[in-house]
């Protein structure tokens, strides 16, 4: 009886063991399937690490481009303001010769014409001047795309920094900082309309001033 | 009554523009600081300097922070000071008056603005 039931038991088994191989052979293919897939997918995942190093490493050169284009406007600014001073110099001496010599003619024509003249060169130079504050504002401007770029470098080396130690990080430096500068508005514009000055001269005009009459009486009666 | 401005700005070019309107307006005296740190150096160095003109962004010590180090101080804690900044909006003009500045422009300015501003402080004082 004993031999029965175990001979029942073998057989069943056998049925599990069978079911299994036939189970296995549904699977191969799909394991197969899997396995091309992931020889499909690591050169495209290498590529997209190898593009990932490549843009995390010249973000930091980018940054730096960015600042040498700053320095380059504020150099080429100071000497257009060079420039304009000696001119506005010139002007000024060439004013009060015209005035003196407007004094000793009478009223010349001639020489009003050229006071005239040499009063709107003066303020055309005082608008150059004027103009020039675009560096300024165009500098905050790019020193805010810094402040992005710099961000987006950090996400990035995050990441790398993350598969450096399975050694597929490359020649990347993660450790690249990039300077540390608040002093930006990323809202800078230049715009010559009198909107935001409006705004100010409002809510200046709405503010109680706290300086005390006294205390201001003070501080000019030094002088 | 003379007037001795101190001018704060990070900017070289912009210090530039804001002496020489300063000139162009009538007022020749005038001392410089690159940042705000620099600025209250100065402040507690020269007495003599009774104006303060400040940008709002600086590195190291911004120009409201600034503001917020001269109004905290015995000494000069009661400078007149205008701010020029970029900074337009609603809420950085509300920022700055709750700091105590006692007026503000916007770049770009001009130097019959800076003018105007001036001679409002000064007023206010008178």
């Amino acid at each position: 009886m004993d031999q029965i039931t175990n001979m029942e038991n073998i057989f069943h088994k056998l049925g599990d063991l069978k079911s299994f191989f036939v189970y296995g052979q549904k699977l191969i293919p799909i394991l197969q399937k899997i396995l091309t897939f992931m020889e499909d997918t690591v050169p495209l995942l290498e590529k997209v690490n190898q593009s990932l190093q490549e843009s995390t490493s010249k973000m930091p050169k980018a940054t730096h481009q960015i600042n040498s284009i700053t320095n380059a406007t504020e150099i080429a600014t100071t000497e257009i303001l060079d420039i304009v001073d000696g001119m506005t110099l010139d002007i000024q001496s060439m004013q009060s010769k015209l005035e003196s010599l407007k004094s000793r003619t009478g009223e010349d024509e001639d020489v009003k014409s050229l006071l005239k003249m040499v009063e709107s060169i003066s303020n055309g130079m005082m608008n150059i001047t004027i103009s020039l504050q675009v560096q300024d504002i165009t500098a905050q401007q790019l020193s805010s795309v810094n402040h992005l770029i710099s961000s987006i470098q950090e996400k990035l080396a995050g990441l790398i920094f993350e598969v450096k130690d399975k050694d597929i990080s490359g020649g990347v430096d993660v450790d690249y900082q990039f300077p540390k500068n608040g002093s930006f508005n990323a809202d800078a514009r230049y715009e010559k309309n009198t909107g935001s000055q409006k705004l100010a001269d409002s809510l200046v005009s709405e503010n109680i001033n706290n300086t005390s009459q006294e205390e201001i009486d003070k501080l000019f009666a030094k002088q | 009554m003379a007037l001795k401005f101190l001018v704060v700005d990070d900017s070289v070019t912009m210090r530039r523009i804001v002496a020489n309107s300063l000139k162009t307006i009538g007022h020749n005296l005038y001392v410089e600081a690159g940042d705000g740190r620099e600025a209250l150096t100065k402040l507690a160095s020269d007495d003599t300097i009774n104006f303060v003109i400040t940008d709002w962004n600086m590195p190291d010590v911004s120009g409201l922070e600034l503001v917020k180090s001269i109004r905290a101080n015995d000494k000069f804690g009661k400078i007149p000071i205008l701010m020029v900044t970029t900074r337009g909006l609603k809420e950085d003009i509300i920022e700055a008056l709750e700091a105590k500045v006692n007026n503000y422009v916007v770049k770009p300015f001009t130097p019959q603005i800076l003018r105007e501003k001036i001679e409002q402080i000064i007023s206010s004082a008178v």
